[in-house]
């Protein structure tokens, strides 16, 4: 993760710290330079690539669910650990993470779903281990986690949900373009279009909500920034 | 929303028992080797046409193998083809017109001796048309994207019941005669699927139609029952078992004063598929039709170039002559072998249709050749 793109992008940060100390840059603003930055790279994701050219195999879709399950199926877990390290003080924060652990549960099941109906089997996938990549992102969750009042796990939300929100549905659609795939094997993309919507219309009115200072912005930024470059690791990685 | 997926027909496999048995060769197996009978079965024969056929029954007659059985070797096959195992299956539908037991379900005694894991089961129970029924089922489940893999297969083991001890001191007019002489054993079977074969052509599975008329014809073809009318008393289960077969009810019979009649109405519902579209007569490439006798095969034909002026015998492909008819399996035996021939090339088109004398149904499925997805060039 020392590779140039990592090194421009702290650069960037340290240039939006400089514009947010003189007033100039809104929490806002600094996750939406790191939201576009993530859609370049996710544009050269060799998977991704293959289906936006339209040349995405059934066995693509399967890699990718069968990788994706993998690390989802801890979605609910550091949540979960996150929501138990904010105190009293953060109260708001701490339900909104129950909350949010509680609706995230059960989507590997989804996930599960659509992979045995595309063929696969539940055997082969729970038997499945974590890419390099979903290893990185899923030990980062959880040790970030485990910090006391883990504020910054609001920019992972940022990049995940909006993920889910922004991308999941369109993958799903165009998966079901180029592959000919039913509703009944697309549920976890489709899901997720409403599901993380509501999400990041939950995480945005915390954001604006006044609760976050300036410190507290600042591990938003960092945390989203490593989010998204092992979110596309992840992706990167499929079956390493 | 509401996309659905699209159903191959991936695997494809037949199975019939024994050696091919001539014409000269049936007595030994289904007796009726005096004078009157053998010259009802000459005259029977000259009528259907049919050169050789299959019976699981060994030259004395008896049984060799059972109906499960056949449809087991025929899934097998269509299985090998494919290149999968029955593990990859998560549904069966079996059509039959008569399992070996009454109880349980033909597809549950198939799936028992296939083997494979948990999945889906469909007992299609019928005549002819049945296996277009299983298939349509099937096909269904996959469209909704329910299983990526099902098997279909339609068997049949009719010369259990087509044997002398069946007839012995049950007066048999016409309508069984003109069954005991026609009706075989085989099994064929169809593996389905949400994507092509990677490698290979497949038959894309456009649409299925299957229309019964029961509601305005009687019974044509029966067992189990006298007479064309049910009531009380007059099916097998309602009496002694000895005096159901005293009175004949195990024999297969057959009104074939009816039989035109059938021809009649499964050409107004073909002509019905190319009145409201289903059936584009300028791009319909071959048909592959079951018919019980030659007789049929010819006013079907017939019937068919009516719309069709372009259609002509090499377009038109039925095995009844070499295979006889094997009632619910003969779309699948026939299918398979136009297919493992070559018949069929990229892009062209197949209709299905199978008549059923039972009480009147038709069955139909439009079918696409299309090439491996990688020879497809850039999808839509």
């Amino acid at each position: 993760m020392t590779d140039t793109s990592t090194s421009t992008t702290t650069a960037a940060t340290s240039a939006a710290d400089a514009d947010a100390a003189a007033g100039a840059d809104t929490l806002a603003d600094r996750l939406a330079e790191v939201w576009i930055e993530l859609e370049e790279r996710l544009a050269h994701v060799p998977v991704l690539r293959r289906l936006a050219d339209g040349t995405v195999t059934i066995d693509d879709y399967q890699r990718l669910l069968f990788n994706l399950r993998q690390q989802v199926v801890d979605g609910s877990p550091w949540i979960s650990r996150a929501a138990s390290n904010f105190d009293i003080d953060h109260f708001e924060l701490r339900s909104a993470a129950i909350r949010h652990a509680e609706e995230e549960h059960r989507d590997f099941l989804m996930i599960e779903r659509d992979y045995v109906a595309i063929g696969g089997t539940l055997d082969e996938l729970r038997r499945g281990r974590k890419n390099v990549g979903s290893e990185a992102l899923s030990g980062y969750m959880f040790t970030y986690a485990d910090r006391p009042n883990p504020v910054g796990l609001l920019g992972a939300m940022f990049i995940i949900e909006g993920l889910g929100a922004k991308r999941a549905a369109g993958w799903a659609s165009r998966f079901q373009e180029v592959l000919g795939l039913a509703d009944n094997q697309v549920h976890f993309m489709q899901y997720h279009q409403q599901a993380d919507s509501e999400h990041t219309g939950d995480l945005e009115a915390i954001l604006i909500s006044g609760i976050i200072d300036d410190t507290a912005a600042d591990e938003i930024v960092r945390c989203a920034e490593v989010v998204a470059r092992l979110y596309a690791l992840q992706l990167e990685e499929l079956d390493r | 929303m509401g996309t659905t997926a699209t159903a191959y027909l991936t695997g494809f496999g037949r199975y019939l028992p024994g050696d091919p048995v001539d014409n000269d060769g049936i007595a030994a197996r289904l007796g009726g080797d005096d004078p009157v009978t053998d010259r009802i079965r000459r005259r029977v024969l000259e009528a259907n046409g049919i050169r050789q056929r299959h019976y699981a029954l060994d030259e004395h007659g008896e049984p060799t193998e059972l109906n499960e059985e056949l449809a087991v070797k025929a899934l097998r096959a269509a299985l090998d083809d494919r290149g999968i195992d029955a593990d990859d299956l998560r549904m069966l539908a079996c059509a039959t017109t008569m399992g070996d037991v009454l109880v349980p379900g033909f597809a549950s005694m198939v799936h028992g001796r296939l083997g494979g894991g948990p999945m889906q089961l469909l007992t299609a129970s019928g005549v002819c048309a049945s296996s277009l029924s299983a298939l349509d089922a099937a096909a269904a489940k996959i469209r909704l994207g329910d299983h990526p893999r099902a098997a279909v297969v339609g068997s049949e083991l009719a010369s259990r019941s087509l044997r002398q001890l069946r007839f012995d001191g049950i007066r048999a007019g016409m309508d069984s005669h003109f069954l005991r002489w026609m009706l075989s054993d085989g099994a064929g079977a169809v593996v389905l699927e949400f994507q092509p074969h990677p490698t290979r052509p497949s038959l894309r599975l456009d649409w299925v139609r299957h229309v019964s008329l029961a509601h305005e014809h009687d019974v044509c073809m029966r067992s189990g029952m006298t007479g064309a009318e049910t009531s009380v008393g007059r099916t097998w289960q309602d009496v002694d078992i000895t005096d159901a077969e005293a009175a004949g009810m195990f024999v297969l019979r057959q009104d074939v004063s009816m039989l035109d009649e059938l021809a009649e109405a499964g050409l107004r519902q073909f002509e019905e598929l190319v009145d409201i579209g289903l059936v584009d007569v300028t791009h319909l490439d071959h048909v592959v039709c079951h018919y019980s006798t030659n007789v049929f095969r010819d006013l079907a034909f017939d019937g068919l170039r009516r719309r069709i002026p372009t259609l002509d015998t090499d377009r038109w492909f039925s095995n009844l002559e070499t295979r006889g008819n094997t009632g619910s399996a003969s779309i699948f035996i026939a299918l398979e072998e136009a297919w493992r021939t070559g018949r069929f090339a990229p892009g062209e088109t197949v209709l299905l249709a199978v008549p059923e004398s039972g009480r009147f149904s038709f069955a139909f499925a439009h079918l696409t050749v299309v090439a491996p997805p990688d020879q497809q060039g850039a999808p839509t």
